[in-house]
């Protein structure tokens, strides 16, 4: 990043440092404490064979209409590339597989439950939070609809229900927390036949990615996606091809609220900026009413004559 | 007046590089907590792993603690075929499997273990499936895979994904074409017994290989490479797995209907992995053994081995002299490697085309051919001081 | 050099257009409000902000800057000199931020919790602090006001038929309000310069967090600050703009002394937002981008392109003279402005999954024109009932 050209310049404003620190410090308190032993999902795609059981399992779980069971192994669906939508959080989509035609690669696409959350970031009314267990939930109660959330996702995961004018939904994959405190698996994981979605413990989870690519070296491209990606995420990925390829859009490390968090918190660190300015602004104020006193006394003269002359 | 104007402009820029550097500053200090963290992490992960990459296992290749008990073995992720120290024959093996541990929405699943097992030598052997075997009965799948999938030690799949791994990687096609329950999962109350008379006596079908194969390439070392299938197979007797030990039964089945199973199967293959098959066995050899202008013709004893064989070899069987060996062994040139009894009257010396005098004809075979090096001209001086082979013969000279 | 009210008809040709294109987009409104904005909008799942945001909202914002750098310059700096501007400028501000707020309510999709951020904070959230800014600084605006209403109503409050009872309660609000205010105004004011600052800049931090999908042109840390500079930037041909039209509308001479003066420090200010803006496009290297020419290349060149022609202008002695070089240069400041809205909420939003390109419907652009046509018409019912606009020889006309 070309940052560091223009940290190296603001550097030298020998006022900036003192600030700076103070900066660092509000937005430093501003982290949620995410648990040692929160959740996440290992995507294999190497093991996934497409059944979309998983979007059915999604839809029942949250109380989505959908058709049978079997009407899922159509595969036409798979000619076009699909996005979550309100009706469908979580979809498959195919891609090609050079090596072998007949083992084409699926993927399946859900909110990634990012550790720095760029939606919970953004959210106006702080309806989407990060729980402890390291899920993203939508709280019905705030939302006031803004979408705000859409814009800050570089996953462009939410969703919104442009169709209804009274009370629409931001719809996302909510790691299917309802389910989770009944002590059951989420939705997804439960019903994949192949366990091409492994549910444990992040850091569990990515032990046992690793373990699989340095394993199986010849199939497994060297990257886990989402280990990373926009300071790491709950849902990570492990595939035989390139993730560009796969429509998986190649991110920063960098959380993307970070740098939008850190101006904030330098424009509010402890309201010194904004009172520091009203005070400037008083003190210019206070000082050119002086000057403009003392000046009218001298010009008194002219001015009269210029309200002479008006009337 | 202006003057302050400018002044204000100013102090509200620097009051925004201020916040600016605070936005970067805090950057960078979250970036490099970050990344030491995820080193830790990674240096702990292939400490682990080094454990079993080696071939030699020692205690420690399985058990991560120090004193390991049965309560608690302590014990490090499945090694899986790292740890296969007992190969078995798939003829070992049961015709048909009956798999029916956790059947719910279908019936169990029949499975033509023999249909498999017959072709696994083509895919890595019985390993492919049987990725852990030790000493003792073969396991069974519900011996490491856990029935429940929330569970403690998640490196191991669980039994569904287990048994579903064991079919679906090839048959991927399957979930989407024809649903659960038309190729794998019987439908509820299908009577077993019919499905397994079934499967009695079916066999795998005899594959059908090319006798040579052609391709054109692009190579200036020569346009055209050709390989002889049937001679590497019945001639050398190279067994099928020594070069077809990678491959994908959906080679072969891709093609629907029965029919095309006659047809042969065209392999896409990398540069690499073309030249890597020959190169197994043929590392020495120079490009031109396979490039050519031209197609090649087929094996010549002479040509390829400098061993020319006569009239009397050329109506031998192979194995006559190379034996029933796997593959075919280089011998040595001397007769005697093979015609180790070729003593005085054994040999019928008119096979060579020299009839020998009856004098000659009392001697040992080694009186004239010293050294018992056939392929050498007859030594005459040991007994006759002024006579010479091929001047003056031993005899005279007569059909073969 | 008093305000007073303009002695003008209400209903001209100009008002009646201006109606027409009211009443369509009030009928697209409807639409929105009853079925969704699915109905109305082209926004989908990857581009949930459009135009409203982009020109209603962000656009709305900085347009409306006026208010604060004329309150900054008179009451701050006490330059007396220009106080005849302050007031029309803070009719703009008002309006224009009761618009923005009317836009806000009309983007989001649980309108009838508008309300909501008051209550539940998220300090992390740029656009939480624009929210509440916003909400803050109309106040203070509508504050602001007051000694205009007090001016024209003290001891008038005639309200008709039954409202007649509430007649002498509202005069005594009025005085109480006469007596107070004059003494705490400063206060206003200059909360009302900081919040400005505050949220003209964290519009800007706004699409910060958009990340990779912003386009490079545009993206950068310093957006917040380049937002503020272009809004200072634009308060004063804003003002400028306003005047000569409302001028000439109202057949009134324009105040060329005054805009002259104004005119004459747009340049410095231009200077400083040009230098950051092309200083920061060559310290991130994103100069290449503008070499591809594509789209997006030729949106920011335009953009840029106004502005430097604006500050061209702006530095020759003989625009700010000439009413109607004034009139052209600062219109060029504003489109330059409004093309940078446009440009940071919709052009260089740019996401990796983008099936189609966002065109704004019929339906949007019909309720941001139709918004505008009603601002211009409150602004005109306004000027004609309070004492806004100051004209030098307005006692000599009449």
């Amino acid at each position: 990043m070309k940052n560091l050209n223009r940290r190296d310049f603001f550097k030298t404003t020998a006022f900036g440092v003192a600030l700076a620190t103070l900066g660092a410090k509000s937005a430093k308190a501003s982290d949620k404490m995410l648990s040692e032993d929160r959740i996440g999902v290992l995507v294999d795609t190497a093991v996934c064979v497409g059944c979309r059981h998983c979007e059915w399992a999604c839809k029942v779980a949250h109380n989505i209409p959908t058709t049978d069971l079997d009407t899922y192994s159509d595969n036409t669906v798979f000619k076009e590339y699909r996005r979550p939508e309100q009706t469908a959080l979580t979809v498959v989509n195919e891609f090609e597989n050079e090596k072998n035609s007949l083992l084409p690669i699926q993927v399946k696409t859900q909110c990634m439950h990012c550790e720095r959350p760029a939606c919970v970031s953004a959210c106006i009314v702080g309806a989407l939070t990060k729980e402890e267990d390291g899920s993203i939930i939508w709280n019905d109660d705030k939302c006031i609809g803004c979408r705000y959330c859409m814009v800050a996702c570089q996953f462009q995961i939410p969703t919104y229900d442009y169709d209804r004018s009274i009370d629409p939904h931001i719809r996302k994959c909510d790691f299917c927390h309802d389910r989770r405190k009944e002590g059951q698996l989420p939705a997804c994981v439960n019903i994949c036949p192949n366990e091409a979605l492994l549910f444990g413990k992040r850091s569990e989870v990515l032990r046992v990615a690793k373990n699989r690519i340095k394993r199986k070296s010849d199939v497994y491209v060297n990257h886990i996606y989402g280990e990373q990606e926009v300071g790491g995420t709950s849902w990570i990925y492990i595939a035989s091809k390139n993730f560009d390829k796969l429509k998986m859009p190649t991110l920063v490390k960098n959380p993307a609220p970070g740098i939008s968090e850190s101006i904030q918190h330098g424009i509010f660190a402890y309201f010194i900026p904004p009172v520091t300015l009203y005070a400037l602004l008083r003190t210019i104020m206070w000082v050119s009413t002086r000057h403009k006193d003392k000046n009218s006394e001298n010009l008194s003269d002219i001015h009269k004559d210029e309200k002479g002359e008006e009337s | 007046m202006k003057k302050i104007l400018y002044i204000l402009i100013p102090v509200i820029i620097i009051c925004f590089l201020v916040i600016t550097v605070s936005s970067s500053q805090t950057q960078l200090h979250k970036q490099e907590n970050k990344v030491t963290v995820s080193k830790n992490q990674n240096s702990k992960i292939s400490d682990k792993l080094t454990a079993y990459d080696v071939k030699g296992f020692t205690c420690k290749s399985c058990h991560v603690n120090e004193y390991p008990t049965k309560n608690d073995p302590g014990l490090s992720d499945c090694p899986r075929e790292y740890m296969v120290s007992e190969y078995r024959s798939p003829k070992e093996g049961p015709d048909v499997v009956v798999i029916n541990d956790m059947s719910d929405n279908y019936s169990g699943v029949v499975f033509s273990h023999k249909l498999h097992s017959q072709m696994s030598e083509m895919s890595g052997g019985c390993t492919g499936c049987h990725h852990y075997n030790t000493t003792g009965p073969v396991l069974n799948c519900r011996n490491c895979h856990d029935k429940n999938r929330s569970r403690e030690d998640i490196t191991v799949p669980d039994l569904k994904a287990a048994y579903h791994r064991q079919c679906m990687t090839c048959h991927k096609q399957w979930t989407l074409e024809n649903g659960c329950n038309t190729q794998c999962h019987l439908q509820k109350g299908t009577n077993i017994e019919q499905v397994l008379e079934s499967y009695k006596g079916k066999e795998h079908p005899k594959v059908n290989s090319p006798e040579k194969m052609l391709w054109e390439t692009n190579s200036d070392k020569g346009k055209m490479v050709t390989f002889f299938h049937d001679e590497h197979n019945k001639l050398f007797r190279i067994s099928c797995n020594t070069c077809h030990n990678q491959e994908n039964c959906i080679k072969c089945h891709e093609k629907k209907p029965r029919e095309d199973y006659s047809k042969p199967v065209k392999i896409q293959k990398s540069l690499e992995e073309h030249h890597s098959r020959c190169n197994n066995c043929h590392s020495g050899n120079s490009c031109t053994k396979c490039h050519s202008g031209q197609e090649l013709s087929p094996f010549n004893h002479g040509k390829s081995t400098g061993w020319t064989l006569n009239s009397y070899h050329n109506k031998l069987e192979c194995s006559k002299c190379h034996g029933n060996s796997v593959p075919i062994k280089k011998l040595d040139r001397n007769c005697n490697s093979c015609h180790k009894n070729f003593t005085k009257g054994k040999f019928d010396h008119k096979v060579t085309g020299i009839y020998l005098s009856e004098v000659h004809m009392e001697l040992e075979c080694k009186d004239c051919h010293t050294n018992g090096d056939f392929s050498k001209a007859p030594n005459c001086k040991s007994c006759h001081d002024d006579k010479s082979y091929p001047a003056q013969l031993p005899g005279t000279r007569g059909k073969k | 050099m008093i305000a007073s009210p303009v002695k003008q008809k209400y209903i001209t040709p100009g008002v009646m257009i201006l109606i027409i294109l009211a009443l369509n987009g009030l009928a697209f409104l409807a639409v929105r409000f009853i079925s969704g904005l699915g109905a109305v909008t082209n926004l989908d799942n990857t581009t949930p902000w459009g135009l409203w945001i982009g020109v209603d909202v962000a656009a709305g914002v900085a347009l409306a800057a006026g208010g604060f750098t004329s309150a900054a310059l008179v009451h701050v700096m006490q330059r007396e000199h220009y106080h005849a501007i302050v007031r029309p400028a803070l009719l703009t501000a008002m309006l224009g931020y009761t618009f923005v707020a009317f836009a806000v309510c009309v983007d989001i999709g649980r309108f009838y919790f508008i309300w909501h951020p008051l209550i539940m904070w998220n300090g992390n959230s740029a656009l939480f602090e624009v929210g509440i800014c916003v909400m803050i600084y109309l106040t203070v605006l509508y504050i602001e006001f007051l000694p205009v209403v007090i001016e024209r109503f003290m001891f008038r409050v005639n309200l008709p038929g039954l409202l007649k009872i509430l007649n002498k309660p509202l005069d005594g609000i009025l005085r109480i309000l006469n007596r107070g205010l004059p003494k705490t105004m400063f206060v206003f004011i200059i909360f009302g310069v900081v919040l400005s600052t505050l949220h003209q800049s964290s519009l800007g931090t706004l699409m910060v967090i958009a990340g990779q999908k912003m386009h490079p042109l545009w993206q950068t840390p310093i957006l917040p600050l380049l937002f503020l500079l272009s809004a200072i930037a634009v308060g004063f041909p804003m003002i400028i703009f306003e005047s000569l039209i409302a001028s000439r509308s109202f057949k009134m001479k324009p105040e060329m002394k005054i805009l002259s003066s104004l005119g004459s420090m747009v340049a410095p200010i231009l200077a400083i937002y040009l230098a950051f803006k092309v200083g920061d496009l060559f310290i991130r290297n994103a100069f290449q981008y503008v070499l591809v020419f594509d789209t997006a290349a030729w949106m920011f060149i335009a953009e840029l392109a106004l502005i430097i022609i604006a500050f061209l202008l702006f530095l020759s002695k003989k625009t700010v003279d000439s009413p109607l070089r004034l009139f052209v240069a600062s219109t060029l400041v504003i489109a330059g402005v409004l093309l940078n809205r446009i440009n940071n909420f919709i052009i260089a939003y740019n996401p990796f999954y983008n099936p189609k390109m966002y065109i704004p419907s019929f339906g949007e652009i019909s309720v941001t024109i139709g918004c505008i046509a009603l601002l211009v018409l409150i602004y005109r019912a306004v000027v004609i009932i309070f004492p806004v606009i100051s004209q030098e020889n307005v006692k000599a006309r009449n």
